[in-house]
C-alpha cells in the first residue's frame, strides 16, 4: 500500500500564510521534532491493501464518541464512527475526523521539559523521564521541588492544588490527586456546568438526560446543540426539527445553526432567561395547565411556589418589559408547552452560568419541566440507567496537616466570600482571585495540572497569568504546547487518546453501555499515557514526602509507634493505584460482565444483549435496545431528590443567602450604556473550547475567529467585513476581525470562545484571532462560585 | 454495474462540515481553502434583527452531482474525465492535461485542482477508497452527525436510495442545464 | 540538404542578423523577452502556483493571450488570403507579410499555452490515443496544429513564388483556420453552465474580430516598415482598401456588441443580465474594448473616408490595445459570475462576481510573448524578401 502524504498549502481564503513561528530557536526547538523540522500538516489517503482497524473513543471534546481508527503501516489514516455505541449513534463530527490531525501535530509535546527561563518565558530544556520526576521532588536552581516546598509548609498538602479538565483519565489523575492528600480540586464544573447540574440536582435530584428522539415540543434556551454538539442529542433531534416531529423554540440572543432549524426564535436580553421561565410558571399555574396528579404527588413546595409567582406578580406581560419576549409568545409557548407534556423539554443546557442568577434559572426550569410531568418518562427528561463498574484499589490518606476546607468554606469566612457553597470541582475564579488578593488561608504554592488550560479557560486572562507567575512550582501534563504550559516549570507530554488506552467507562441514559478506549498505535516521540507517567512520578516521590509527613504529623507518628512504619507507609504508598497496567484495570472493572472484556476489545463498546440486539437497520440507522428494553423510566416519574419530590422550595439554603424560591431581582436587569456592547461567547462546530486550536485541519475551516457585530451597527461606525476591531474592557483587550451580520443585537458582540492563543509555539493556533477571556470580567456567580460569562460591556474600535 | 448516487435529506444537515473532514482524510484531499471535494453552502440570513426570515437560512450540503450528460466530460480532450462502469464521473490523472476546460464547464463549481499531481480532482464517491475496498458507504455519509445522507445505487429498485426517491419528492440543482445530476435533494 | 532549396532566405552573417534596424524596438523586444523567460523560470520553479487562476476562475491572462495571438494569426491569415488565395491582385502585396505573421503569432500563442496547459506533453499522447472528439479544445487544438503546418507550407511556396501551391496550402490552411477558429469561439460557445458565453456569438464573433485584428496588424506592420517616409502606391492602394473594409467591419462588430449586450439585458435570463450589468459598469469595457477597440480607428476612418491610412497606423496600435481588452474581457467574464453562489466558510462574504488579477509571472509570460513575437518579425523581415511578389502567376 502507498501512502500518500498531502502537504498543506498554506493558502487560507485568499491570504497566504507563511509557517515559520519560533521553531528554528535553540531552547524552543525542542517543541518540534528534528527530523520533521518545519513541517506541515498532511492528510494521507486510506489504502486498499491490508489494515487494522481498533476501536477507540474520540476525546476531541467531551462527548467520547465512539471511533473505528484504521492503520496502515503503522500510520492512522482514518477515523471512521463506530456504529455500535448507543451514545454516538454512528457518528463522527468534523473534530471526531480531524482527531488524526492531533495525533500527527508537529507541534506537540514530545519530550519532558524543565524550564530554563523566566516564568512564562516558554524556554526550556528537554530532560529525561527520571529528571524530570526529579525536579518535581527536588527543584532546580529556577523552582524549588515538592520537597522542599513541603518541608516549608510543614506538610500542609494543600499547599499543592490540583486541577484537570473533563476527559477519561480525569479520574486517574484524581486518584493521584487523592492520595497527594491536598484539599484543593479544581476542574472545569465551575467554568462550565456547576450551576445547571446543582440546579437540576437540588431541584429533581439529578441532572437528567433529555430525550431528544421522542420530544414533540422542545424549548432551548441557552443551548446551540447544531453548533455545540453533544451526543446523542444533536444526532436525535435535527432529523425531527423543521416540521418532521419536533416543535422547536429556540431562545438564544444570537441567531445560531440551531435557531435556523427552529419554529420560532426568541431573541432574549442576555442573562434575562429567569423572568422568561418565571413568566412560563407563571401563566402554567394560573391558567391550570399543569399536570395536576404529577403535581399532588411529586412537588414538595408547589403552594408556596405559587403564592410566590402570584405575588411578585410574573405575568408574561412584566417578563415582556424584562427579557424583550412578546408577552403573547410567552402565553402561546407555556400553553403548547404543556398540550404536549409530558412529550415536552425545557432543554437543560450544558455550560450555563451566563448570569449571576443562573442556579435560580435552572432551579425555575427544572420545575417548569416537572409541571408537564415530563420527568423520567419517555420523550420528557430522563434519568436513564447505568451499568456499574467495579471499583479498584485506591489509597487516600489521611495527613493531619494538610488543611482542610470543609469546615472553613462557610460564607463569610475570611478567604472563602465569594461564594455560598463550594462544590466538588471548586471555584475556579475565587480560588484564583483569592490567592492574588492573599486571602487564602495559607499559601497556595504548587499546581499539578492535567489536560486544562486555565489561560484561556477563564474569564481574566491578565489576572490568571499573574496567579500562575505567583505559584513556584507548576506541573502540566498536557498534549500540546498550550498558553498554560508556557508557564509551566515542569512539562510532562502526555500521548494524545490515540496513542492509549483509558479507563473504561460506562453510559447512562435511556439506553446504557460501556465503552473503553483502545490504544491505537503506540506512542510516539517519548510521550506517555497519564497513568504510566503517575506510575513514574509515584515511584519517585512517595517514599520522600512520606518522610516530610513522618517529620510533621503527630498522627502518623503515633501510627508508626503502634503499627510500624512498614504497615504505616502501606497506607499513603501513593504507587499503589498505579501498579496495574491500564488494561488490567479495565478487566478488573468490567468482571462482573461475562464477555464484557472480550467485546471491549473487539467492538469498543458493551452492554448486556449486544449481540442480539444491535442490528443494522438502513444504511444510516441502528436499533441498539428494543423499543421496550429502552430506560425511559427507571422510577415512575419520582425525582431522585432524597424526599422524592420535585423540590420548589428549599429552606436550607435560605441560612445562606441564596433565594429559596427562583426569584427576579432588579438587579439581574439588563443594560448595556450608550456606546458599549455585550459581550457573549460560545461554541462552534468545529473547534473545541482551546483543545482544538492548533488542529490544521479544523484551522483550514476557520482560520480565525470573527467578531459578529450588527450589520447596521458596522456601518454607522464604518467597519467593513475583515477590518480588524480592538475590543476592550475593564478586563483587558484583544484584537480580531469584524464580521458584520443580522444574527445579533445591535447593543451585542459575539466570538466563539477558544481562538488568540499567545504560545508561540502553536504554529496554527498563535494570535489567531481574539481570546475572549482577554475581555470577560471576572464576575463571581454567587451560590457556586462559577465564572459569569455573559456580564461583561465592551467597546470596539476600529484599528 | 451500479449506478451510484446519493440522495440527501438536506433539511437534516448543521453545517457542521463532518462530512468535509471525513472526506479530506479519507481521500487524501489537500488542505487549503479552495481545496474540497465537498461543501455546505449557506444563504446569508435575511431581514434586520430581531426580525430574521428564518426559513432564508438553509444549509446545502453539496459535491460533484455525477451528471448524468456530464459537461466536464463532454468538454475534456483527453478523456481523462470519464464515466467509470458504475456511472461515477472520475478523473484520471495520467490523462489529465490542466487544461481547466472541465472547471469552466461544470456548473456546480465541483472541480478543484490537487497541487501534488497538478490535476483536477473532484468527490468521486470514494471508489479509489471506499469502494474500492468493497465498502458500500461514503465517508462523507457515514460520518454524518444528522445522517443526511443515502448513497446507493440508483438502477437497484431495492436500494434504499430507490426506494427514499420514489417515496419522497425531490428536487436537483440548476436543472435547466440538463445535466441530470445524481444528487438528489429530499423535500 | 540545402536549406536555401526548401525555402529562399537570403543569406547573411548572424552578425549582420541581429543586428537592430530600430534599437528601440529592438530593446523592447529583448526586454519583453527577457521578462517571458524570468516568467517561465518562475513557472518552472513554482508550477503553476506562480498563476493567480483559481478554483473559481481557471482561466486567466495566458489563456487571453493565446487567444490574443491566435486570433491575430486567423486575422493575418484572412488579409494574406485576400491576394495569394482569392487572387485579388490589389492586396497582393500584403500576401507574404501577412502569412508570415499569422506564423510568428500562432508561434507566440503556443509558447504561451505551453506555459498554461499543465502537462503539454501529456497532451500530445492522450490527444492522440483517446481524443476527446467532442471536446471544443480537442478540436481547436488539433486543428490549429495542421493549420500552422498548412501556413508553413503556403509560406514555403510563396516564398519560392510557386503560387500555384501557395494558393492551394493557402486555401486549405485559410479553412482550417477559420474551422479552427471557430472552435476557439466554441470552446466558449459551449459552456452552458456559463450564459455570457454560451451560444453561436463568440465562434461568428471571432471570425469577425480576427478579420478585423488582422487589419491593424497589416497597418501596424507596414507602418512600422515605413515609418518615416511615404508608403509605395501598391501598398498605400492595398491599405486604404483594408481601411475601408475596417470601417465596415468595425460597424458590423458595434452592431453586433450592441446587440449582445441588449439581449443579454433585456434578455430576462438573470445569471446573465446581471453579468452583462456588470460588464457595462466595467471601465475596461468601455475604454478599453469600445473606445480603443472600436470608436476610435473607426472616427478616424469616418473622418477621413478611409484615406487617412498614415494617422491609420497610429490608430491600429489603439486598436490592438481595444483587441487585447476584448480576449482578456472575454476570458474574464466568461468567468464572472460564479458557480458557487452560497458562502461555504463561516467567515466569508457571500460569493460575489469573481476577481482576478494576473500574477506577475502570468504578466510575464503573457506579455513577454510579444517580444518572442517582435524578435521572430525582424529576424523574417531579414532573412525573407517579404515584399516582392511575382508579376504573374
Ligand atoms: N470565555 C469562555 N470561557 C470558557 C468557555 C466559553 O464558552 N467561553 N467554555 C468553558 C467550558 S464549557 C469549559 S468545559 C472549559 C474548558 O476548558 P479546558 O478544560 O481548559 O479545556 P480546553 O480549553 O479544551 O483545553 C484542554 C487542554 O487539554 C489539552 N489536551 C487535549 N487532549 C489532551 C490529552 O489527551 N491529554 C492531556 N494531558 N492534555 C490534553 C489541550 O492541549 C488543552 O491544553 O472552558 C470554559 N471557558
Ligand atoms: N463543537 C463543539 N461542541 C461542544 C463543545 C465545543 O467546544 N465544540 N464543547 C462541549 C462543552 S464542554 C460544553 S459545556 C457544551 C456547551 O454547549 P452549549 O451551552 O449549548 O453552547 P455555548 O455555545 O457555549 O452556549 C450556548 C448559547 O447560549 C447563548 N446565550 C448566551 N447568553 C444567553 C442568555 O442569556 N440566554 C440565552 N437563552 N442564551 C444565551 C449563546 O449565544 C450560545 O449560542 O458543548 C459541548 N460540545
Ligand atoms: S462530538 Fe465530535 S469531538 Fe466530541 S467526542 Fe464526539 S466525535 Fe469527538
Ligand atoms: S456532516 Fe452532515 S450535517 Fe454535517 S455538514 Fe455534512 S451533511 Fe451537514
Ligand atoms: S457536477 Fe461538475 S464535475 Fe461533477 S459530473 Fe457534473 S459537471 Fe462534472
Ligand atoms: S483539466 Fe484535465 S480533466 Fe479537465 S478537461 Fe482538461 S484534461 Fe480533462
Ligand atoms: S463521496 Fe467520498 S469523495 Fe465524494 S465527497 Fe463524499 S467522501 Fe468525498
Ligand atoms: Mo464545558
Amino acid at each position: 500500500m502507498a501512502v500518500e502524504v498531502s502537504r498543506r498549502r498554506f493558502l487560507q481564503g485568499s491570504v497566504a500564510m507563511t509557517v515559520i513561528g519560533g521553531m528554528s530557536m535553540a531552547p524552543s526547538d525542542l517543541f518540534s521534532n528534528e527530523e520533521e523540522h518545519g513541517s506541515q500538516a498532511m492528510t494521507t489517503k486510506t489504502g486498499t491493501g491490508e489494515a487494522k482497524i481498533v476501536p477507540t473513543l474520540c476525546e476531541m471534546c467531551v462527548n467520547k464518541c465512539a471511533a473505528l481508527a484504521r492503520v496502515e503501516n503503522g500510520v492512522v489514516t482514518k477515523l471512521d464512527p463506530n456504529p455500535m455505541f448507543p451514545k454516538s449513534r454512528n457518528m463522527l463530527c468534523p473534530r471526531g475526523n480531524a482527531g488524526i490531525q492531533a495525533l500527527y501535530d508537529p507541534d506537540r509535546l514530545k519530550y519532558p521539559m524543565i524550564r530554563v527561563g523566566e516564568k512564562g518565558e516558554g524556554k526550556f530544556k528537554r530532560v529525561s523521564w527520571e529528571e524530570a520526576y526529579d525536579a518535581i521532588l527536588n527543584g532546580t536552581d529556577k523552582f524549588p521541588g515538592l520537597a522542599k516546598i513541603l518541608d516549608e509548609e510543614k506538610d500542609n498538602r494543600s499547599t499543592i492544588f490540583f486541577c484537570a479538565g473533563e476527559g477519561m483519565a480525569e479520574h486517574t489523575f484524581k486518584t493521584f490527586f487523592n492520595g497527594f492528600g491536598s484539599a484543593n480540586w479544581l476542574n472545569h464544573a465551575s467554568l462550565c456546568l456547576r450551576t445547571v447540574v446543582s440546579g437540576y440536582g437540588v431541584t429533581l435530584g439529578a441532572y437528567p438526560q433529555a430525550d431528544l428522539e421522542n420530544a414533540e415540543y422542545i424549548i432551548m434556551a441557552g443551548a446551540n446543540r447544531a453548533e455545540a454538539i453533544v451526543t446523542p442529542d444533536t444526532m436525535d433531534f435535527f432529523k425531527r426539527t423543521k416540521g418532521r416531529g419536533a416543535k422547536l423554540i429556540c431562545v438564544d440572543p444570537r441567531f445560531t445553526n440551531t435557531a435556523a432549524k427552529a419554529d420560532k426564535w426568541l431573541p432574549i436580553k442576555p442573562g434575562t432567561d429567569l423572568a422568561f421561565v418565571l413568566a412560563l410558571t407563571y401563566v402554567a399555574i394560573m391558567e391550570e395547565l399543569y399536570d395536576k396528579a404529577y403535581v399532588e404527588k411529586y412537588f414538595d413546595g408547589f403552594t408556596q411556589y405559587k403564592n410566590h409567582l402570584y405575588s411578585e406578580g410574573y405575568t408574561p406581560e412584566w417578563a415582556e418589559k424584562i427579557t424583550g419576549i412578546p408577552a403573547k409568545d410567552i402565553y402561546e409557548i407555556a400553553r403548547d408547552f404543556m398540550k404536549h407534556a409530558p412529550k415536552a423539554v425545557y432543554y437543560p443546557g450544558r455550560r450555563s452560568t451566563f448570569a449571576k442568577n443562573d442556579f435560580q434559572l435552572r432551579r425555575a426550569m427544572a420545575i417548569f419541566q416537572a409541571l408537564g410531568g415530563g420527568i423520567d418518562t419517555k420523550g420528557g427528561l430522563v434519568f436513564g440507567k447505568k451499568l456499574p463498574l467495579k471499583p479498584h484499589a485506591t489509597v487516600a490518606p489521611m495527613y493531619a496537616q494538610a488543611e482542610g476546607i470543609d469546615v472553613e468554606r462557610a460564607k463569610g469566612h475570611p478567604g472563602y466570600s465569594d461564594c455560598a457553597i463550594v462544590s466538588g470541582g471548586g471555584s475556579w475564579i475565587g480560588f484564583r482571585n483569592r490567592v492574588l488578593e492573599g486571602k487564602g488561608l495559607y499559601p497556595i504554592r504548587g499546581m499539578f495540572l492535567y489536560k486544562h488550560n486555565p489561560m484561556m479557560n477563564m474569564p481574566n486572562t491578565k489576572k490568571t497569568a499573574e496567579f500562575l507567575k505567583k505559584l513556584d512550582l507548576i506541573v502540566t501534563i498536557d498534549t500540546m504546547p498550550s498558553d498554560t504550559v508556557m508557564y509551566a516549570d515542569v512539562v510532562l507530554p502526555e500521548c494524545t487518546y490515540l496513542e492509549r488506552t483509558d479507563p473504561v467507562k460506562t453510559f447512562g441514559g435511556p439506553e446504557p453501555s460501556i465503552a473503553v478506549r483502545n490504544k491505537v498505535i503506540d506512542p510516539m516521540y517519548e510521550t506517555k499515557p497519564v497513568i504510566e507517567i503517575l506510575r513514574g512520578l509515584t515511584e519517585k516521590i512517595s517514599k520522600p514526602l512520606f518522610e516530610i509527613t513522618k517529620k510533621y504529623d503527630e498522627d502518623v507518628q503515633d501510627d508508626i509507634a503502634d503499627r510500624g512504619e512498614e504497615e504505616v507507609y502501606k497506607d499513603f504508598d501513593l504507587t499503589i493505584p498505579f501498579k496495574h497496567s491500564q488494561e488490567e484495570l479495565n478487566e478488573h472493572a468490567v468482571s462482573d460482565y461475562p464477555g464484557a472484556a472480550e467485546a471491549l476489545k473487539e467492538h469498543g463498546v458493551y452492554y448486556p444483549n449486544m449481540d442480539k440486539w444491535f442490528k443494522k437497520v438502513s444504511v444510516n440507522e441502528h436499533v441498539y435496545y428494543p423499543d421496550d428494553k429502552k430506560a425511559y423510566t427507571v422510577r415512575g416519574g419520582k425525582p431522585k431528590t432524597p424526599s422524592g419530590k420535585v423540590m420548589c422550595n428549599l429552606k436550607n439554603i435560605a441560612k445562606k443567602g441564596v433565594d429559596p424560591m427562583p426569584t427576579w431581582r432588579k438587579e439581574y436587569e439588563y443594560s448595556v450604556p450608550e456606546g458599549k456592547f455585550r459581550m457573549l461567547t460560545g461554541r462552534h462546530a468545529q473547534f473545541t473550547q482551546s483543545g482544538t486550536s492548533n488542529n490544521a485541519m479544523l484551522h483550514d475551516l476557520i482560520n480565525e475567529n470573527y467578531i459578529w457585530i450588527n450589520k447596521r451597527v458596522a456601518k454607522k461606525m464604518g467597519i467593513k467585513f475583515g477590518d480588524m476591531i480592538e475590543v476592550s474592557s475593564e478586563a483587558g483587550s484583544t484584537r480580531l476581525k469584524a464580521y458584520p451580520t443580522e444574527k445579533i443585537a445591535p447593543d451585542q458582540v459575539f466570538f466563539i470562545h477558544g481562538f488568540g492563543e499567545e504560545s508561540e509555539e502553536l504554529t496554527w493556533a498563535y494570535r489567531s484571532g481574539g481570546n475572549d477571556n482577554a475581555v470577560i470580567k471576572d464576575d463571581i456567580e454567587p451560590v457556586y462560585g462559577a465564572a459569569v460569562m455573559h456580564s461583561t460591556n465592551v467597546e470596539i474600535r476600529k484599528v | 454495474m451500479a449506478r451510484y448516487g446519493m440522495a440527501l435529506d438536506y433539511k437534516n444537515c448543521i453545517n457542521c462540515k463532518a462530512c468535509e473532514v471525513a472526506c479530506k482524510e479519507e481521500n487524501g484531499v489537500l488542505l487549503g481553502a479552495d481545496k474540497h471535494r465537498i461543501w455546505v453552502g449557506v444563504k446569508e440570513i435575511e431581514g434586520e434583527y430581531p426580525l430574521l426570515n428564518i426559513a432564508s437560512n438553509t444549509f446545502y450540503p453539496s459535491q460533484c452531482q455525477h451528471c448524468d450528460n456530464a459537461p466536464c466530460e463532454e468538454v475534456c480532450p483527453t478523456h481523462a474525465t470519464h464515466y467509470d462502469e458504475n456511472g461515477v464521473v472520475r478523473v484520471d490523472p495520467n490523462k489529465c492535461i490542466l487544461c481547466s476546460y472541465c472547471m469552466n464547464a461544470c456548473p456546480y463549481d465541483a472541480r478543484y485542482v490537487d497541487d501534488r499531481t497538478m490535476t483536477v480532482d473532484k468527490c468521486n464517491f470514494c471508489s479509489d477508497t471506499r469502494l474500492a475496498r468493497g465498502e458500500t458507504t461514503t465517508a462523507c455519509q457515514a460520518t454524518c452527525p444528522t445522517k443526511v445522507r443515502i448513497f446507493g445505487d440508483l438502477d437497484d429498485p431495492n436500494s434504499e436510495i430507490s426506494q427514499v426517491l420514489r417515496e419522497r419528492e425531490h428536487f436537483s440543482l440548476k436543472p435547466h442545464l440538463g445535466t441530470k445530476p445524481k444528487l438528489f435533494y429530499l423535500m | 540538404m540545402d536549406l536555401q532549396k526548401i525555402i529562399p532566405y537570403k543569406k547573411m552573417s548572424l552578425k549582420e542578423l541581429l543586428v537592430p534596424e530600430n534599437k528601440l524596438m529592438a530593446l523592447i523586444a529583448v526586454v519583453l523577452t527577457t521578462l517571458f523567460l524570468i516568467g517561465v523560470a518562475i513557472y518552472l520553479v513554482h508550477g503553476h502556483h506562480a498563476y493567480a487562476v483559481t478554483r473559481e476562475h481557471p482561466w486567466g491572462l495566458l489563456i487571453a493571450m493565446y487567444i490574443f495571438f491566435v486570433v491575430s494569426s486567423t486575422g493575418l491569415c484572412i488579409v494574406g488570403s485576400f491576394g495569394d488565395v482569392f487572387g485579388f491582385k490589389d492586396y497582393m502585396v500584403v500576401s507574404k507579410r501577412a502569412i508570415f505573421g499569422s506564423i510568428i503569432t500562432i508561434l507566440s500563442g503556443f509558447a504561451v499555452i505551453a506555459f498554461e496547459i499543465g502537462h503539454p506533453v501529456t497532451m500530445m499522447i492522450y490527444n492522440v490515443l483517446s481524443p476527446g472528439l467532442t471536446s471544443a479544445i480537442w478540436w481547436m487544438g488539433t486543428l490549429y496544429g495542421l493549420y500552422l503546418t498548412f501556413m508553413i507550407i503556403e509560406f514555403i511556396f510563396l516564398m519560392r513564388n510557386d503560387m500555384a501551391r501557395a494558393k492551394i496550402f493557402g486555401l486549405i490552411g485559410l479553412l482550417v483556420g477559420l474551422a479552427a477558429h471557430s472552435n476557439l469561439g466554441g470552446v466558449f460557445g459551449f459552456l452552458n453552465a456559463r450564459v455570457v458565453s454560451n451560444g453561436v456569438f463568440y465562434p461568428t464573433y471571432f471570425i469577425l474580430t480576427a478579420f478585423i485584428t488582422g487589419i491593424y496588424l497589416i497597418f501596424i506592420m507596414y507602418g512600422y516598415k515605413y515609418r518615416g517616409q511615404p508608403f509605395p502606391d501598391d501598398v498605400a492602394k492595398a491599405l486604404t482598401n483594408f481601411m475601408k473594409i475596417q470601417g465596415l467591419l468595425l460597424a458590423i462588430l458595434m452592431f453586433f456588441e450592441t446587440w449582445k449586450m441588449l439581449t443579454g439585458v433585456y434578455g430576462g435570463m438573470p445569471e446573465r443580465a446581471d453579468t452583462i450589468i456588470h460588464i457595462l459598469h466595467t471601465k475596461s469595457f468601455w475604454l478599453g474594448e469600445v473606445l480603443c477597440g472600436m470608436v476610435i480607428p473607426f472616427l478616424l476612418i469616418l473622418k477621413s473616408k478611409g484615406t487617412a491610412i498614415k494617422q491609420m497606423v497610429w490608430a491600429s496600435v489603439i486598436g490592438m490595445v481595444g483587441i487585447f481588452y476584448m480576449r482578456y474581457d472575454l476570458v474574464h467574464d466568461t468567468q464572472l459570475f460564479p458557480m458557487q453562489t452560497l458562502k461555504i466558510r463561516e467567515y466569508q462574504l457571500p460569493p460575489s462576481f469573481v476577481d482576478y488579477f494576473p500574477s506577475t509571472a502570468e504578466m510575464m509570460i503573457g506579455f513577454g510573448a510579444i517580444g518572442i513575437c517582435m524578435i521572430l518579425y525582424f529576424i523574417g523581415t531579414k532573412l525573407f524578401d517579404l515584399d516582392h511578389m511575382p508579376e504573374h502567376h
